[in-house]
């Protein structure tokens, strides 16, 4: 049976604790996250232009910017002259 | 589906509930066999599910293996566990069973929980997705992925902050943080085992750069870029997010090879391969798609049909043996290969190679009786007394084996697999019945 009181994780904390590796991965995605979701406003970007702007390599750029498309964050806009990039943009969740 | 037991007696327990274990089940509970399917991921369905499409008819893999599910989940003679594994099962002097069966804790009451992704919404934690293969991130408090069965959520534990934001958001009540590990003890007549196989880790051959050349994947990261439920908008270079135009096979990646240990043929990495490569060709019309192979085994029905015709599309099919991979400056990645037909060492470049990566058996499987020995083949498959005649029989009388975990096979000869092992249970049952009738 669910626990009613919505509280049960507390009890859960008296028996274990977070881990600092843990921490440390929620703060880097949280500061990640909000350095993204900044650049896209300003313009919409390839991942390639967003590495660089956001000063981190372009696998780890593409793996938080497709996690943030996956949560509906982002959306996929038009692919370059080139046919290569895809422009990435911040969505309108109205 | 819930996560609990309802009944400590079955007339089979089912281990593994992939496509193989899955089929099983239903072919015993639709003789009105009472059966408990275990599986210790926290969906059914085994690897079927996470495929795009099936060789050689390219029909869609979850529109076949969904509604499958679906019957098997809502089958009043079949009850399911998940996150949970069997151990120390013991054969009875008059040929029955007993095993003991531990289920992990899930945090979530999977009978209440709407799958409302609610909590998922409100998670702040990103950790690798293991069902998009690392490909992209997934929240501590998850489901797994959209057709997973059930469609429940849960809490990797290992990854929670405690912050209690999904519990909060919870409009059931389902997320609960004080559940535990639980074990039953259960009674059975029959034990199938379809625990399925694993994937080769294409680390183990470090020239061809998997893990440090980023736009060097595996066939598995491929089929799921190549799914519906697929973890980009399009199949892209994890490097760098380009759309590739040039994209190599290397076949045999971990199978026909000693040096790792693996000497017998995947039996599926050529077809699967074939499939990719028409399927890229659909996705990518203007990439060229090349299949680096030391022998195209294409030996089922429609096969050879299905490989011209990836040859007729424009694949191009290299017989030569893959030496090594170094990545340029831009992500591109250069094959050293010998070229058998021509008797040459030659260097092509490509901006994405996908490492057709083969199979191997699940260890550990022997581990799971305590007082009786089940007999492994030369690979570590479990061993087919009667390979040819009854080829789900086992060492042990009243056990079978059902799928992969015999030995590599494609889905059709797993499918055909669940049935000679469920018409072997059957029977046993009725054996076993009907003596417990005379005494």
């Amino acid at each position: 049976m669910a626990a009613d009181n919505k509280k049960t994780v507390l009890i859960m904390k008296e028996k274990r604790t977070v881990s600092q590796e843990v921490k440390n991965q929620l703060k880097f995605f949280t500061q990640t996250k909000k350095k993204i979701l900044k650049e896209l406003k300003e313009k919409e970007m390839t991942v390639p232009e967003l590495s660089k702007a956001i000063e981190m390599s372009e696998t780890e750029t593409l793996y938080y910017l497709m996690s943030l498309l996956k949560y509906g964050f982002v959306e996929t806009g038009e692919i370059d002259d080139m046919d290569e990039y895809f422009y990435y943009k911040l969505k309108n969740n109205g | 589906m819930q996560d609990y037991i309802d009944n400590y007696e079955y007339d089979a327990l089912v281990i593994g509930a992939g496509i193989a274990g899955g089929e099983s089940a239903l072919n015993l509970a639709n003789l009105g066999h009472k059966v408990l399917l275990i599986e210790k991921d926290l969906t059914i369905g085994g690897k079927m599910i996470m495929l795009s499409k099936v060789f050689p008819t390219l029909d869609c893999s979850a529109c076949i293996t969904t509604p499958k599910v679906s019957e098997i989940a809502r089958h009043p003679n079949i009850e399911i566990l998940t996150s949970c594994e069997a151990s120390n099962i013991i054969q009875k002097k008059e040929g029955t069973f007993e095993a003991l069966i531990t289920v992990q804790p899930r945090y979530v009451h999977v009978d209440e929980c709407t799958g409302c992704q609610l909590c998922e919404d409100a998670c702040p934690v990103i950790v690798k997705d293991q069902y998009q293969y690392d490909l992209v991130g997934r929240k501590a408090a998850y489901i797994p992925f959209s057709i997973a069965s059930p469609r429940a959520a849960a809490i990797d534990i290992e990854n929670c902050t405690l912050c209690g934001a999904c519990e909060r958001a919870c409009p059931t009540n389902c997320i609960d943080f004080t559940q535990t590990v639980k074990e039953y003890t259960i009674k059975c007549k029959t034990v199938i085992i379809a625990t399925g196989f694993q994937l080769f880790d294409p680390t183990l051959i470090p020239r061809y750069g998997f893990g440090r050349y980023k736009n060097v994947i595996t066939s598995m990261q491929m089929e799921r870029q190549l799914a519906p439920t697929r973890p980009f908008n399009t199949v892209l270079r994890p490097g760098d997010g380009k759309q590739p135009d040039n994209i190599a096979y290397v076949l045999c990646t971990g199978s026909r090879d000693k040096t790792i240990g693996n000497p017998i043929c995947s039996q599926v990495c050529c077809m699967y391969s074939t499939k990719q490569a028409q399927l890229l060709m659909g996705a990518l019309p203007m990439a060229d798609i090349t299949l680096y192979y030391l022998h195209i085994r294409a030996f089922g029905k429609g096969f050879n049909e299905f490989y011209a015709q990836a040859q007729s599309m424009g694949v191009e099919f290299v017989k030569g043996k893959v030496a090594k991979i170094t990545e340029k400056e831009n992500g591109n990645l250069i094959l050293r290969y010998e070229d058998i037909n021509g008797n040459v060492v030659k260097e092509t470049e490509h901006d994405m190679v996908v490492l057709s990566v083969g199979i191997l058996p699940n260890i550990g499987i022997r581990e799971l009786f305590a007082n009786i020995d089940l007999e492994l083949d030369e690979f570590n498959y479990i061993k087919q007394t009667d390979v040819l005649a009854s080829p789900a029989l086992t060492s042990i009388e009243g056990v079978f084996v059902a799928g992969t975990a015999s030995a590599p096979m494609d889905i059709p000869d797993a499918i055909l697999s669940a049935g000679s092992a469920s018409a072997e249970a059957a029977n046993y049952i009725r054996k076993m019945s009907e003596m417990m009738i005379s005494v």
